[in-house]
């Protein structure tokens, strides 16, 4: 009977030895803290509840202290989470996104001013100044092109450049971009409102014209021949990108369409925010780098907005009066789509309440989708 | 015109593919397969898995995927291409990408696929030829006298040069020394990032100018259409107007129709459900009870 006891005893013991509990760390209470923080937002707040709800509960599942050698953890070959994780390590799903947003874009606003394109060129400015600043801290190139692709504010091209330059830092980069992209209408309006004078914020801009399908439909392949034969590097994204618009565009493809704007961009949603979140387990994720990073992500997002803002103000010297630009659509250049577009419009909206911005700001904005992944496809040539 | 039109676009496309089959593709596949380095004199160095030290080829898959060898010809007599026949369908002929397969030169083909059935001493050339046997993939002219137990490889992998090696590298990169990634060489040219923010910065302009520039050209021309269409539809219009004067039939038709529809028009909107109360008289022919199947007995 003593036998017998002694044998249970030592198989609790053993059980109780793989429960969390027993393995928990400090580190992994902050992460949870930060899940928690993430979910709040989601649900309280309503920051971006699509990836920060998905992202908030993977931090709390790649949290939960476990003994290694089980098939459990993201990172332990043939557990679940590391096969879900797959499309994310090899730079999978963030093509798929592109084809969703491509399926749900309308360029009617950028193809009726395509001077709004070089808004979105300029707001790229992010990306490269925190490339610079990431050197300067002592960040090896690979991992400082990875950085400065936060300033794009496009998570799922962040994504997928990270994994190719430097996949160690994948959780923090994309942690650190989609918290940001949440976190846009924080950041931005005190930039804008410091870079522009009262009558700049109050320019009405001409009403976009009608554009037409046939517009469209060109739009879709002369822009992913002309952007993908510069940076071919770029052609993932963009390729799925332009192909979900034309799908969408086209008329004829409306099933396909439907199918990538709606089912199959949830699917890849659920699926990327999970694995990213669970991808910050607390003995790879608390680092001094991981701080680094996030310091430098914010400083990019507020470069980008700088440089769109900035740009415009300039190209204003040049433009005759009545086709001036109101620089609050400068922000929109950073591609955190339609977020920072709608800034635009709200913070336009304080000074003239009948000057509707949002149509204008959505040029830069999707001009901004374009130009990030063209900077991440140069980035990805330069670097590799 | 509408047919010479669809002629012509389809005689395009088939001119294009016809282009495209001509040019000489740079497909991955056995195209990819260059000899990159050879021992002729073995006399000490490597020793095969029977134990014999056997000239030997070195080929280098330059592709960026897998490639199959198997089925190929590899001979050091150009008047016989198809020497050495390398079987197919076995899985070590398969050479991941960027990697190497050796074969040896042994005059044993008995002894494995990957030994050859002809030597390396005395040979002038080597080649190695597709499934065909008639197309060359690649030849290796073998002119300079060859020493003792040092291989004669390719020194630059980028220019393809060829010379003795310092050491023999069988089944591996001909350059093993240290390289910087093209990030560091990058950093080391520019240590602050700004020619990296600079140019970068204008090639993204440079890919969205051009974008601009086309679609700024494809808006006026699409405005211009628009307005000529306009024009035309508004001279139609007034042709129309003009030409048409309302017969008696057009006015009796009208009168008609408003007299249908207000005739239509009642208190409740149509296709909104009214429940009114109807009282009927009893009758056994509507009554439940009656009509009710009773239970059989």
């Amino acid at each position: 009977m003593a036998e017998f006891f002694s044998f249970i005893g030592e198989n609790i013991s053993q059980f109780i030895h793989f429960t969390a509990f027993a393995n928990f760390t400090v580190g992994h209470l902050i992460m949870i803290c930060f899940g928690l923080l993430f979910i709040y937002l989601a649900i309280a707040k309503e920051f971006e509840p699509m990836l920060l709800v998905p992202i908030g509960f993977g931090i709390l599942i790649g949290n939960i202290a476990f003994a290694p050698g089980f098939e459990i953890g993201i990172y332990e070959e043939g557990s679940v989470l590391n096969y879900l994780y797959f499309g994310v390590r090899y730079g999978v799903y963030p093509p798929l996104i592109f084809l969703g947003i491509g399926a749900m874009t309308d360029f009617s606003a950028l193809i009726s001013n395509p001077k709004l394109m070089l808004v979105g060129a300029a707001a790229q400015l992010g990306i490269f100044g925190a490339y610079c600043l990431a050197l300067a801290l002592g960040f090896t190139p690979n991992e400082a092109g990875a950085i400065g692709i936060i300033g794009g504010a496009d998570g799922p091209t962040a994504i997928f450049l990270t994994s190719k330059l430097s996949p160690d830092l994948l959780g923090a980069i994309a942690i650190s971009a989609y918290s940001y992209m949440a976190m846009v209408p924080v950041i931005q309006p005190p930039i804008m409102r410091l870079l522009t004078s009262k009558k700049e914020r109050t320019i009405r801009m001409k009403p976009p014209r009608v554009v037409s399908k046939k517009e469209k439909i060109i739009f879709a392949i002369a822009g992913m021949i002309f952007t993908t034969s510069i940076v071919p590097s770029a052609i993932p994204l963009l390729g799925m990108l332009f192909f979900g618009n034309l799908l969408k565009e086209s008329g004829v493809t409306r099933r396909l369409a439907d199918t990538a704007k709606g089912p199959m961009i949830d699917i890849v949603t659920i699926l990327i925010g999970l694995t990213v979140g669970a991808s910050t387990q607390a003995t790879t994720f608390l680092t001094w780098k991981s701080v680094g990073i996030f310091f430098l992500g914010a400083l990019s997002f507020a470069i980008a907005t700088f440089g769109g803002v900035i740009f415009v103000k300039i190209f204003n010297l040049f433009l005759k009066e009545g086709n001036k630009i109101n620089p609050l659509i400068g922000n929109a250049g950073v591609s955190a789509v339609p977020h920072s577009a709608r800034v635009s419009q709200v913070v336009g909206l304080e000074y003239d309440r009948t000057n509707h911005l949002l149509m204008h700001a959505m040029g830069p904005n999707v001009a901004g989708v374009i130009g990030s992944a063209v900077a991440a496809g140069i980035l990805l040539s330069f670097l590799s | 015109m509408h047919l010479k039109r669809k002629y012509l676009l389809s005689w395009f496309i088939v001119t294009i593919m016809i282009v495209i089959a001509i040019k000489p593709t740079n497909g991955q596949n056995a195209s990819d397969l260059k000899f990159n380095e050879i021992l002729v004199i073995n006399d000490s160095s490597n020793i095969d898995d029977f134990g014999m030290h056997s000239s030997w080829i070195e080929i280098f898959n330059s592709a960026h995927n897998t490639v199959d060898i198997g089925g190929c010809y590899l001979t050091d007599d150009l008047s016989n291409p198809t020497k050495y026949w390398i079987p197919a369908g076995d899985p070590i002929t398969k050479i991941p990408s960027q990697c190497y397969i050796l074969f040896w030169a042994d005059n044993k083909p008995t002894r494995g696929i990957k030994h050859l059935n002809f030597e390396l001493k005395g040979a002038n050339v080597i080649a190695l030829f597709d499934a065909s046997g008639k197309n060359m993939i690649d030849k290796l002219e073998i002119t300079t006298p060859q020493k003792a137990d040092v291989s004669f490889g390719v020194i630059n992998n980028e220019t393809r040069e060829w010379g003795f090696l310092d050491h023999i590298t069988p089944a591996s990169n001909n350059d093993y020394s240290k390289k910087a990634s093209a990030g560091e060489e990058f950093v080391k040219m520019d240590p602050t990032g700004i020619g990296m923010a600079i140019t970068s910065m204008a090639f993204v302009f440079f890919s969205l100018v051009i974008l601009f520039i086309a679609f700024k050209f494809l808006g006026r021309m699409s405005s211009k259409s628009l307005k000529k269409n306009q024009k035309t539809e508004s001279i139609e219009a007034k042709v129309v107007a003009n030409a048409e004067e309302l017969s008696g039939e057009v006015n009796a038709a009208i009168a008609m129709s408003l007299f249908l529809y207000y005739n239509e028009l009642h208190d409740h909107e149509n296709t909104v459900l009214t429940i009114q109360k109807v009282s009927r008289n009893y009758s056994p022919w509507s009554s439940k009870i009656y009509t009710l199947r009773k239970n059989p007995r």
